[in-house]
């Protein structure tokens, strides 16, 4: 019993310490990347993408999306790039080998709000959470 | 009861002295979805079953502690500790769990499979009902008798949840076996529909905005065993549910389950609160 806790302790040690890369193979599916943000170009649904990034992301990407140890800076060029609909499939799937959760528990609306703050961030227009 | 009386009054009480501090809000107390712990979250959650049994024995409150910890992506780790107090009969520590889910893929489907090991050292008092299994009642004996009978066993879970519009649903099978008695394999299900209240986030902080909420209804019991199916023996539950996220990182939750057949107890009461702490941060 011994052995097999001891086994465990270390196979979950060594587990947490895995490589917090990003996952080049993580493709979009062309058919999700072209859908368009139904809230693109409306006015009032910015704040609450704010609040939700300070509640939902701002731990591993930073208050200011620039990113932290846990995640990477989402102000980047690399990630400016990607279509909103790009954006709305990767927060909405996440990916387990990066360590980046699935938001699909979100409404669908909410997860656009979370990728008009992500432009708005990155023009250096959001307010403060 | 005065103890249970305690046990709700926290659960009801803590959510509102916790500071705003990201909790998945999974209203389902029985039912697993394909939602792991984030990586590096440790999440502690306390939470009590309540049962009104049917035939005139005493009603019980059964309490239990996770604490849940994101190994990585695509692994969670958890461990339970639980009791049981029953008016007149005195209280027991009931044993612990240690539980295992495994998410086999990178992104999300249409049907996301998660793989759930659990291994349970208890003892027969034991009334939290995280899973139900196999035939018969609950035990009634005396709490003092029943917690010397401990049993080892090893429970596995096929969990398929899926994202349809608004709506999580969840659907687990369970199989388990006794390692201390010949038993055969006991098999259980689970199945949950949730969604939440809200569309669109507003941009004030708020505790009671609809998007706060989620609710929902699991529907849980037995399937007998390999030995006998016992279908008349069977305890078998549904019950609405509902989470409310009290602040970024804290979530409440209550269910009433009502029995459905002859040896479920009339009620089951559960309550229960998750506050998540990141164990990781800063650039």
């Amino acid at each position: 019993m011994r052995i097999v806790t001891l086994t465990m302790v270390v196979g979950i040690s060594m587990l947490s310490q895995t490589v917090r890369e990003r996952d080049a193979e993580w493709t979009v599916p062309a058919r999700q990347a072209s859908k368009t943000n139904p809230l693109a170009g409306r006015t009032g649904v910015e704040a609450g993408g704010n609040k939700l990034f300070h509640e939902r992301c701002s731990a591993c990407h930073g208050e200011d999306a620039r990113g932290t140890d846990r995640g990477p800076s989402l102000t980047t060029r690399k990630v400016q790039s990607q279509s909103d609909g790009s954006l709305f499939w990767k927060i909405s799937s996440g990916n387990t080998r990066t360590g980046m959760p699935t938001f699909s528990f979100l409404p669908e609306l909410q997860r656009w709000q979370l990728v008009v703050h992500l432009r708005a961030q990155a023009r250096g227009k959001a307010p403060l959470p | 009861m005065f103890s249970f009386r305690l046990c709700v009054l926290t659960a009801l009480l803590i959510p509102l002295t916790i500071l705003p501090a990201l909790a998945q809000e999974r209203a389902y107390f029985v039912t697993y979805d394909h939602y792991l712990e984030e990586r590096g979250n440790l999440e502690i959650a306390f939470a009590t079953t309540t049962g009104v049994p049917k035939k005139g024995d005493r009603v019980y409150t059964a309490p239990w502690l996770e604490i849940e910890y994101g190994v990585t992506g695509w692994w969670t780790a958890e461990l339970y500790l639980e009791g049981v107090t029953t008016r007149g009969d005195g209280n027991a520590f009931t044993g612990w769990r240690f539980e295992n889910r495994f998410r086999p893929f990178r992104n999300e489907h249409r049907i996301n499979p998660v793989l759930y090991v659990e291994y349970e050292s208890l003892n027969e008092a034991t009334r939290i009902q995280k899973e139900i299994v196999g035939a018969g009642r609950v035990h009634f004996e005396p709490i003092a008798e029943l917690r010397r009978e401990q049993a080892h066993e090893l429970e596995g879970k096929l969990i398929l949840s899926s994202v349809v519009g608004p709506w999580n649903l969840s659907e687990n099978f369970v199989f388990e076996k006794n390692l201390s008695a010949s038993e055969g394999v006991e098999f259980g299900y689970s199945v949950g529909a949730a969604r939440s209240l809200g569309t669109l986030a507003s941009g004030r902080s708020c505790r009671f905005c609809a998007e706060n909420f989620v609710v929902g209804v699991e529907a849980y019991g037995g399937l007998g065993s390999t030995v006998a199916f016992e279908g008349a023996e069977q305890r078998h539950y549904v019950a609405p549910v509902v989470g409310w996220h009290v602040a970024d990182r804290t979530t409440f939750k209550a269910s009433a389950g009502f029995g459905l057949t002859e040896n479920s107890d009339r009620y089951l009461l559960r309550f229960g609160f998750s506050y998540e702490l990141p164990t990781r941060r800063g650039r």
